[in-house]
């Protein structure tokens, strides 16, 4: 990571910071990213991102489900039908409970995975971090420096006018 | 920001009609087949207060949390608690069809019978209705004491009245989960004497929970559509769809758990409520009932886009209102009527209590401002958004 590339405004307060960040929004040049210490609606908006990761979610526990109800009953049914108090091979109920919890788990592992591979997170990486008190107690905006072109001067009083750039 | 509903005549000769069949079914049904008709009774009797009651509980968990978004939307609460008055006569009245639903009221069963001898004194007529007094007394008492609080608040203003109505609800929500609880194991469970469940009260009190945070839902999107409820947006009715969402699931459980631990256990005084409905159209509702009251919802309601669109939602309201229909009916037919008959006589007092219902529901709405005017969250109600 070039430091060299980004410009960071600094922000005291979130009234600030969404005022900054919707002005340099107004000249059509959208931030790399914003660290905020707690979600903001008008930035979660603003910064147009979508994600896809609870449709990834859906469809793991969908197929999940399946595998488990299908593993199980393969296992009291098919390889080893056992007695247990006149009950039927197949189960069903009871093996409902199983399903669910081991749903739950497959989905939670299966979107971290998902998540990390797509966001190139992994143990032992190097934290990119582009200001120590982002996510603290300050407000940070992130801005690529090559989209700023022409507007750079402009966007720096922008900035300057509600914190500070670092 | 004077805000009135006013009920169109139209509206009200509607309602009026309604109760009209209601009234001429039950006469007919009391003439032809009285038995029958007493099991209609107690069905519909169950039905509207269930509606009522998750109404309240509603309402008190929006102050109790100190919800903010919901703020614009309490007097849809208020208005369907104030059918609970109207639902303790009916049960009051109860009194003549008594040995006609249940078992334990006949003294010569009690008497070959050891296990309802055990059980008679909880299970007697003097007791059974000094409950029924004290429970809708409570209920009628604090609501009407809560709605005037929240009526005072639209005069005076300041932070008093929300106080109040929060320190309120919290007795309130107390009383009724002890209560409502009690109540449904007397009126439902208690029409199969021999049989126990635990869960039976807590599946109750889900169920009364889904079934008014829907109601409200709907009433508030008619409310809506005739133009009375310009404040609602998408943000609103994604909070409503949660609740209808959240406690759809949670019914799912509770039902399921009953059921497993009740086929897995396999003890003849547990297994006999379900297996003799364990046949013919009972053994349809029991799926019918877990299709259209959880797994639909479920399903549904799921992804973001559904759970804001009107048009989705309506139609799963509905649904969901005859699932509560159809679980009643699941409960109470096989105790009382034996075989599983549904005709005009259903349909007519269904349709009966309905008109009720929604002739309160209107009156209560036109008695104040449909949007409160001074609540402290009102501002932020408004502008809800996420």
């Amino acid at each position: 990571m070039n430091k060299e590339k980004y410009m960071l405004g600094v922000f005291n307060d979130e009234d600030s910071l969404v005022e900054a960040f919707e002005k340099v929004k107004a000249r059509g040049i959208l931030p790399v990213e914003v660290y905020t210490p707690y979600p903001i609606h008008e930035i979660l908006e603003g910064m147009e991102k979508k994600t896809r990761i609870t449709h990834a979610a859906f469809f793991y526990g969908l197929f999940a489900a399946l595998g488990i109800l299908g593993f199980l009953y393969y296992a009291a049914v098919i390889d080893w039908p056992l007695q247990y108090g006149g009950k039927p091979f197949n189960s069903f109920p009871s093996f409902i409970v199983v399903t669910i919890v081991a749903t739950i788990l497959s989905i939670t592992l299966l979107t971290l995975f998902t998540f990390s591979v797509r966001a190139k997170i992994f143990p032992g990486k190097k934290a990119e971090i582009f200001h120590e008190r982002a996510t603290d107690d300050k407000f940070v905006m992130v801005l690529d420096k090559d989209s700023l072109g022409e507007n750079a001067a402009e966007i720096d009083s922008i900035i300057k006018e509600h914190g500070k750039i670092e | 920001m004077e805000n009135k509903l006013v009920v169109s005549n139209k509206f009200k000769m509607l309602t009026y009609v309604l109760i009209g069949i209601g009234v001429l079914s039950f006469i007919l049904g009391f003439i032809f087949d009285a038995k029958r008709t007493w099991a209609n009774y107690l069905l519909n009797n169950y039905y509207f207060l269930m509606l009522a009651i998750g109404a309240a509980f509603f309402g008190a968990i929006q102050y109790i949390a100190n919800a903010g978004w919901s703020a614009a939307f309490k007097r849809i609460p208020e208005a369907m608690v104030a059918y609970i008055p109207f639902a303790g006569v009916f049960f009051l009245i109860m009194f003549f069809g008594m040995h006609s639903i249940f078992e334990w009221t006949h003294d010569e069963v009690v008497q070959h019978d050891h296990l309802l001898q055990h059980k008679s004194p909880y299970l007697n007529i003097p007791f059974f209705f000094a409950r029924v007094v004290v429970f809708f007394g409570a209920w009628t008492l604090l609501s009407k004491y809560l709605r005037k609080i929240s009526l005072k608040e639209d005069e005076v203003g300041g932070m008093e009245y929300f106080h109040k109505s929060e320190f309120y609800s919290k007795v309130f929500i107390f009383v009724i989960a002890f209560s409502f609880s009690i109540f449904a194991v007397d009126m439902l469970m208690s029409l199969e004497p021999h049989w126990f469940s635990t869960l039976f009260a807590g599946k109750s009190f889900i169920a009364a929970f889904l079934h008014g945070s829907s109601v409200i839902t709907l009433i508030i999107i008619i409310l809506a559509r005739t133009g009375h409820f310009d404040l609602l947006n998408r943000s609103h009715l994604h909070d409503f769809t949660r609740y209808i969402f959240m406690t759809s699931i949670i019914w799912g459980y509770f039902n399921f758990a009953e059921f497993m631990l009740i086929w897995y256990g396999n003890i003849p005084e547990e297994t006999s409520w379900f297996v003799h409905r364990w046949d013919g159209a009972y053994k349809v509702l029991f799926f019918a009932n877990i299709l259209i009251n959880w797994f639909i919802p479920f399903i549904v309601l799921m992804p973001r886009k559904t759970s804001r669109s009107k048009l989705i939602i309506t139609p799963v309201i509905i649904l969901l209102m005859i699932g509560q229909y159809t679980e009643l009916y699941y409960i109470i037919w096989p105790a009382t009527v034996h075989e599983a008959k549904f005709g005009l006589l259903e349909i007519g007092t269904f349709v009966g209590y309905l008109g009720l219902f929604a002739w309160v529901v209107s009156t209560w709405l036109a008695k104040a401002n449909l949007v409160p005017k001074n609540h402290p969250y009102m501002e932020e109600s408004v502008y809800h958004h996420f």
